[in-house]
């Protein structure tokens, strides 16, 4: 079995505004968080589209995350080695035409949608330390 | 700047994936913004993926990490900000790997090309597409793995060719250089491969390819790589010797005599090396030592497997005489010192370095 991998450019048009581009990418970001997003909800396509929080990015050196009543505090990371980030090719219109034209080149039954690398990454937002409460302090952006 | 879950995220999970990515890959794919370079998963499902370029091949590890990353979008929407694509807790890490062609060998038993092949009806098929498909190997690696393994492709099939009908073939094409007097530095590819055909029918199709084996061919004249040629033929008289040592002394003079006049100065043992184990007379007689045909390519892939039957056979190696035999299963020179630190008690005496085995094999 082959899994091809392209390399594609910009899916779509919007980009991040300048403070955020700063981290070399202008529309795709990496942030890094201890423990994860866990969302409860009956469905999980109930959390589509749902506000997780306020995102600051205009001190370079001092980036936060506001969610709910925490706030975090982060940094800008160099990455050791760059990561490109993979996003998996899936027919989205048309998947019956895409389908035949990708098993033109399988001889064989699999049906491979391939991957594309879509962006190249070399720092990332990093949030380690501990959320600090906020009760009447209010975020000015 | 909001911070929110894609419109469709739930659908997305899990469709990105974070790859590490080591320089030489970085510099492809910074310069391949126009054409795209080649790259590719392969293996079977059972398999350890690996990710091949066009010439090299890289064991695919999945590391876990213990803090979420998050890949994260521009939003949309008219208000701007930012969104969630994909919650990720592992990342790919590439590892340079030599390519996995060893399982060339056991798919293709059966299958192999001997003289009066076309009378024959051959039952089975393995084809070049099913084998790029399956074989974990970048396409350089790959043809050039088809090359050291001697495999012809007849009518897109795989053939790997019978190693003492090649010997003949090379002879042939030794002693033809000869007496057609033609130069083994641009000898006509027309000529030779008619002369074999009409003679000895020897297809042009197997001349051709065996020629492009053993030197280059450029505007259809075939430049011999004469190391290549006579180490073929050395291990043409070795390989009749895998029980039964021979006299080192009575293999040279074989070698020198199939070698030819012309060739008779370019025969070495070095040539072999990875094929053949010298055992220098334990009785002390006069008649020196004695050669035994060990292809390395017969030995187990898992190192520790292979080290164990290198031990068995030998208790204590050289060191280099021992590097013959892990090239093929190390990348580079620093990959086979970490093995032999793990599978291997070096031991330094006053003639150099010897290894034995870390386990005692006699227990």
């Amino acid at each position: 079995m082959i899994i091809p991998i392209s390399v594609s450019s910009k899916e779509n048009n919007d980009i991040f505004p300048p403070s955020l581009a700063r981290l070399g990418n202008d529309d795709l970001v990496l942030i890094e968080l201890q423990g994860s997003l866990e969302v409860e909800c009956n469905e999980s396509s109930s959390r589509d589209g749902r506000l997780v929080g306020k995102l600051n990015v205009d001190n370079p050196d001092k980036p936060t995350l506001l969610i709910g009543h925490h706030l975090l505090e982060g940094k800008i990371v160099t990455l050791p080695k760059p990561l490109g980030v993979l996003h998996r090719n899936t027919p989205i219109q048309n998947p019956k035409t895409q389908g035949e034209s990708l098993d033109r080149s399988q001889s064989d039954q699999d049906e491979v949608d391939g991957w594309s690398i879509v962006a190249m990454v070399k720092k990332k937002l990093v949030f380690s330390k501990r959320p600090m409460p906020i009760t009447i302090l209010k975020q000015k952006t | 700047m909001d911070f929110r879950f894609s419109s469709n995220s739930s659908q997305e999970a899990g469709s990105f994936r974070l790859l590490e990515l080591p320089p030489e890959l970085c510099k492809l794919i910074e310069s391949s913004i126009d054409e795209t370079p080649s790259l590719s998963i392969k293996g079977h499902a059972t398999d350890d993926a690996v990710l091949c370029t066009s010439d090299k091949t890289y064991a695919l590890r999945s590391v876990v990490l213990s803090n979420t990353v998050i890949v994260a979008t521009p939003s949309n929407n008219e208000e701007g900000g930012i969104d969630i694509r994909d919650q990720l807790h592992e990342i790919l890490e590439l590892v340079p790997s030599v390519p996995r062609l060893h399982r060339l060998s056991g798919l293709l038993r059966g299958l192999e090309y001997d003289e009066g092949d076309e009378d024959r009806h051959q039952m089975s098929h393995y084809s070049y597409q099913q084998a790029r498909n399956e074989i974990q190997a970048s396409e350089f690696e790959f043809s050039q793995g088809l090359k050291d393994r001697r495999i012809l492709i007849l009518d897109g099939n795989l053939r790997p060719i019978v190693p003492a009908h090649l010997s003949t073939i090379l002879e042939l094409l030794l002693n033809y250089l000869i007496s057609l007097g033609l130069s083994h530095q641009s000898a006509p590819v027309e000529e030779l491969a008619s002369t074999l055909a009409d003679e000895h029918e020897i297809p042009r199709i197997v001349t051709t390819q065996i020629l492009s084996w053993f030197g280059v061919v450029n505007e259809n004249l075939w430049s011999m790589d004469v190391n290549a040629v006579i180490t073929e033929i050395g291990l043409g008289i070795l390989r009749h010797h895998k029980h039964e040592p021979i006299l080192e002394t009575e293999f040279m003079t074989k070698w020198k005599k199939m070698a030819g006049d012309s060739f008779e100065a370019d025969v070495q043992l070095s040539l072999l090396s990875g094929n053949c184990l010298q055992n220098s007379s334990s009785t002390g007689e006069a008649l020196g030592g004695t050669l035994i045909y060990f292809p390395s390519s017969g030995l187990p892939i898992d190192p520790a497997a292979r080290f164990m039957e290198l031990f068995l056979t030998r208790q204590r190696w050289k060191n280099e005489e021992i590097e013959p035999f892990l090239s093929d299963i190390a990348i580079n020179s620093k990959e086979r010192d970490k093995l032999l630190l793990k599978y291997a008690r070096a031991l330094t005496s006053p003639e150099g370095v010897w290894y034995t085995a870390r386990v005692n094999l006699n227990n």
